[in-house]
């Protein structure tokens, strides 16, 4: 016989007031099986733990049934008192009487008619309830972080520096992400490189960080403590053991300055072997598979120059991709953004005019290692600006588009009004079209207000049009402010693009079978209290692969993530989760399930089943069942409610 | 191909150069208009005021048009727009649908959003087609260079899909170079003509017609080609008060696109109402030559 203890929660009056706990309770007390039937204010609280704790004892009970909230909420909580109890955890059983009995109801007397039937149900289970215990698996030591832009660089710092071995997989010839385009950074006004560069050199030369630039991942399988991942080290053509990075090779290159510079945003032009930037890391060159002409046509003129030209005779035409197989605890995904194509917005000009860039695009005139020097010129004549207008918002807050807010746009611009003055003087018409302003961040507002004195026209609104003329450019703008319709004209249009998930982040998220929200971005396990984690046990996320934000943000959740992959890995071995389905080894009998050639049956990866329940329905022979979710289990809990 | 014509109330009692023309170019491109009797006003006007009559006003004559077993060819963007709009409100709202037919039923009259419509524009473009266009061609008209003007009704709302693109539309161009008209993009391309503001706002009105105009003259295109005879009335019949306004002397030769086909295809001058143009439409006239001649 079982000795059964039901404990039924008044949840202060979220229950109480439509439940007649004291007579559910009362009801509990003498259905069969049931030892000992209590009711409590708060039963999750530590007194109500105690209740339970001490009746386990003094009734020397076998199973426990709580009729509290949802299991979502106090499943965890109940099944740590029972253990603490002396009880198999899993040998509690919770019935919602709250969000599904009553929050749902009006009528006291029929809430407290459905709570019965509930406990009872959940009673009738409890008499059939296995103990179980968890198996355990052990832990892989090592992490694997994709993207090397800042918060991919942190996450790998974070987890290294914590003495684990960490793969540092990023699909560029080098790391440094979307912050090595950058000149400066808001609001401090830090020369980007500057503060970058010490941590990719960090990174680098880190003894547990093993760097893998040019390299993508190819496929991942496992669970959390034990991915095994497949990495595509992509020809590089060029020995990086010999390569000294001196450059000369894209000097001789027979395509120099004839191969669109992708760094660069397509604002200069590089060879067909290149180095990114000045301090790229590893500072190696790399050969452009798709411009080479010793590539695409197995011939360059009567001999590739860059071979001459290398002194260590590092370029090697024979190269092929590599695949590496790697195994990890963890994974911290920082796969950044895109930005939005402008050329979708017809309107803006973007695709009409030369002198319409994007705000990236600026970031590379600015920079001293751009294609102009750090010289703000006009890209269709080279002569300086008389007059530049910003747009913000574009695509960004915008239904037909991105409906979210890019979070950066309004700060960058801000900025590149400070460096633009800098740079051109007083001389230049500086006019920005704003949404809102939205300087959120510690120190922004203060910014925003230094640049409202710097001698630039605020216009809150979004222009229809660019009116692309033969010289500069038109826009009529509605400014919100004081009702009234302008018209700029202006030399050069700076548009600040809504920030978008990755190109390839569909890919990538299949391949590691993370979910993704309906914007594209990768999906959070919770938008407030997990903001690192992903549903994927083990695989975490930073930066703006998760949803846009600025370099502070991502810095932030980087360290978020590589902590969360720090759980894993500081420990020796995971508790797998004990309610899972399992295969029947005395039912499955067809050797067309063979799937294991040891034991002949079809088994279930205990470490990777979430339980989810579609194997049990799926399979005609009944083979597949659920731990604690029987068919038994359930009908019965049907029964006594029906 | 058969096509009913919505003749729309601006073409049959003031606009009748683009109605001429129309009926000229059109079976030359093996293309029969087939007039539907007793058609209603497109709604359009009304839409502000009582938007239930506008629908049914425009399902009634979708539904006669239908009784025909016909396509619809409604030259004007403005009835386009309202036509548009009632096929839209029977794909999507069955219940206003119902309650339009309710009053349709009156008449013995039924409409279920079937009807397609065509404009000139996409008709030329899209069904006929610019190799049937360019056989055509009889006459080589002097080099031209002309502004194109769409008339916004026939570009947006987007979301009702329209004859053609509301951001950059190119199909006009595309079949005026099918003729050997050149016509350039220009910054003031997408402008309003002002039209829908001259009842209540005349002087605001003729300043954007007039805005336009001018900006067209300065860029120094040979004239205006268009295909909404609102757009029409505005740059054309109104010119010389829109000059007024502005304090221009405005002289932009305004060509329906069917008159220009016309020119192209060796109609008579005469024949396509170039005569009924208040514009200077002399300065682009004469001096084509025979092809092959």
């Amino acid at each position: 016989m079982n000795r059964i203890g039901v404990f039924v929660c008044h949840c202060g009056l979220n229950i109480a007031s439509k439940v007649d706990v004291e007579k559910v309770a009362e009801y509990a007390s003498k259905l069969p099986g049931v030892a000992v039937a209590k009711d409590y204010k708060y039963m999750c609280s530590d007194t109500g733990a105690n209740l339970i704790k001490e009746s386990i004892k003094e009734h020397d009970l076998d199973g426990i049934v709580v009729a509290s909230c949802s299991p979502r909420m106090h499943e965890h909580t109940f099944r740590g008192v029972a253990q603490d109890g002396g009880l198999n955890p899993f040998t509690v059983e919770i019935t919602n009487i709250r969000e599904q009995c009553s929050w749902a109801h009006e009528d006291p007397e029929e809430a407290t008619e459905k709570a019965k039937a509930l406990v009872r149900s959940a009673v009738s289970k409890a008499t059939m309830l296995e103990p179980l215990v968890a198996s355990r698996t052990p832990v892989v030591p090592e992490a694997m972080v994709v993207g090397g832009g800042i918060a991919g660089i942190q996450a790998a710092l974070n987890i290294a520096d914590s003495g684990f071995k960490v793969y540092l997989v990023e699909k560029e010839p080098t790391i440094g992400g979307r912050m090595a385009q950058l000149d400066k950074t808001f609001p401090t006004l830090d020369c980007s490189s500057c503060i970058l560069t010490p941590k990719m050199m960090e990174v680098y030369h880190h003894p547990k960080v093993e760097l893998m630039t040019y390299s993508e991942v190819e496929s991942v399988e496992g669970s959390i403590g034990n991915y095994k991942v497949k990495v595509r080290k992509k020809a590089r053509y060029v020995d990086l053991e010999k390569c000294t990075g001196c450059n000369e090779c894209a000097l001789a290159c027979r395509l120099k300055d004839r191969i669109t510079d992708e760094f660069n945003m397509g604002m200069g032009k590089r060879s067909a072997c290149y180095i990114s930037f000045p301090q790229a890391v590893p500072l190696k060159c790399t050969i452009d598979p798709k411009s080479c002409l010793m590539l695409r046509f197995g011939k360059c003129g009567d001999g590739p120059l860059c071979v001459k030209a290398c002194e260590p005779g590092a370029i090697d035409f024979t190269q092929k991709d590599e695949i590496v197989e790697l195994n990890v605890g963890a994974m911290v995904v920082a796969t950044g953004y895109d930005l939005l194509d402008p050329d979708a917005m017809f309107e803006l000009g973007y695709t009409r005019s030369e002198d319409v860039i994007t705000t990236m695009e600026l970031e590379r005139l600015i920079s001293s290692s751009g294609p102009t020097h750090g010289e703000v010129v006009l890209p269709s004549s080279g002569k300086k600006p008389g007059s530049v207008t910003f747009i913000l918002c574009v695509g960004s807050r915008d239904e037909t588009q991105c409906s979210w807010c890019c979070r950066i746009g309004c700060m960058s611009a801000l900025k590149h009004v400070y460096l633009l003055r800098e740079k051109l003087g007083q001389d230049t018409e500086i006019n920005l079209c704003y949404t809102d302003i939205r300087s959120f961040g510690k120190g922004y507002e203060e910014f925003y207000r230094k640049i409202r004195g710097k001698n630039t026209n605020f216009f809150r609104g979004r222009p229809s049009e660019v009116r692309v003329k033969k010289e500069g450019m038109l826009i009529d703008i509605f400014d919100t402010t004081t009702d009234k319709l302008f018209e700029i004209k202006t030399d050069m249009v700076v548009l600040v693009p809504a920030l978008v998930p990755r190109s390839d982040s569909e890919d990538l998220s299949r391949k590691l079978r993370l979910s993704r929200s309906a914007d594209g971005f990768l999906m959070e396990a919770h938008p407030k209290l997990r903001p690192a984690d992903t549903f994927v046990n083990g695989i975490y996320i930073a930066g703006c692969a998760q949803s846009p934000k600025d370099i502070s943000d991502s810095v932030a959740q980087a360290g978020a993530a590589a902590s969360r992959a720090l759980s894993i890995l500081s420990k020796e071995e995971l508790e797998n989760e004990p309610l899972i389905a399992w295969v029947d080894p005395e039912v499955c009998a067809y050797s067309a399930r063979q799937l294991n050639d040891v034991t002949g049956i079809a088994e279930v990866d205990e470490a990777l089943c979430a339980g989810c329940g579609a194997c049990i329905s799926a399979c005609p022979s009944n083979a597949c069942t659920h731990k604690n979710y029987t068919k038994q289990q359930l009908v019965r809990m049907i029964d006594e409610v029906v | 191909m058969r096509l009913g014509l919505f003749p729309g109330c601006l073409m049959p009692t003031e606009q009748y150069g683009y109605e001429i023309s129309l009926r000229k170019v059109l079976p030359l491109l093996d293309v029969e208009i087939v007039d539907v009797g007793d058609l209603s006003c497109c709604g359009e006007p009304l839409k502000s005021i009582n938007q239930m009559l506008t629908l049914t006003l425009s399902s009634r004559s979708l539904a006669l048009v239908k009784k025909e077993g016909l396509d619809l060819l409604v030259p004007c963007p403005m009835c386009h727009l309202a036509l548009s709009e009632a096929n839209r409100v029977f794909k999507e709202q069955p219940e206003m649908a119902s309650r339009i037919n309710e009053k349709l039923s009156g008449e013995g009259l039924s409409y279920d959003g079937s009807v397609k419509l065509l404009h000139i524009i996409d008709l030329v473009h899209d069904v006929i087609g610019l190799e049937k266009v360019k056989a055509l061609v009889k006459k080589k008209l002097p080099d031209l260079n002309m502004a194109t003007h769409y008339g916004c009704h026939i570009f947006r709302p987007k979301e009702l899909g329209r004859p053609v693109d509301s951001e950059n539309p190119q199909k006009m161009e595309a079949i005026l170079a099918s003729v050997g008209i050149r016509s350039e993009d220009y910054a003031e391309k997408l402008d309003c003509c002002g039209g829908p503001l001259l009842p209540v706002h005349p002087e605001t009105s003729l300043t954007k017609t007039g805005q336009k105009l001018a900006a067209i003259q300065e860029q120094g295109f040979d004239g205006m080609a268009l295909a909404c005879p609102w757009c029409h009335k505005m740059y054309d019949s109104k010119q010389k008060k829109a000059g007024e306004t502005v304090g221009a002397k405005l002289e932009v030769p305004v060509l329906y696109l069917t008159q220009i086909l016309g020119l192209a295809f060796g109609i008579d001058e005469g024949d396509l109402g170039l005569e009924l143009n208040q514009s200077p439409v002399e300065k682009v006239l004469s001096k084509g030559e025979e092809v092959g001649a």
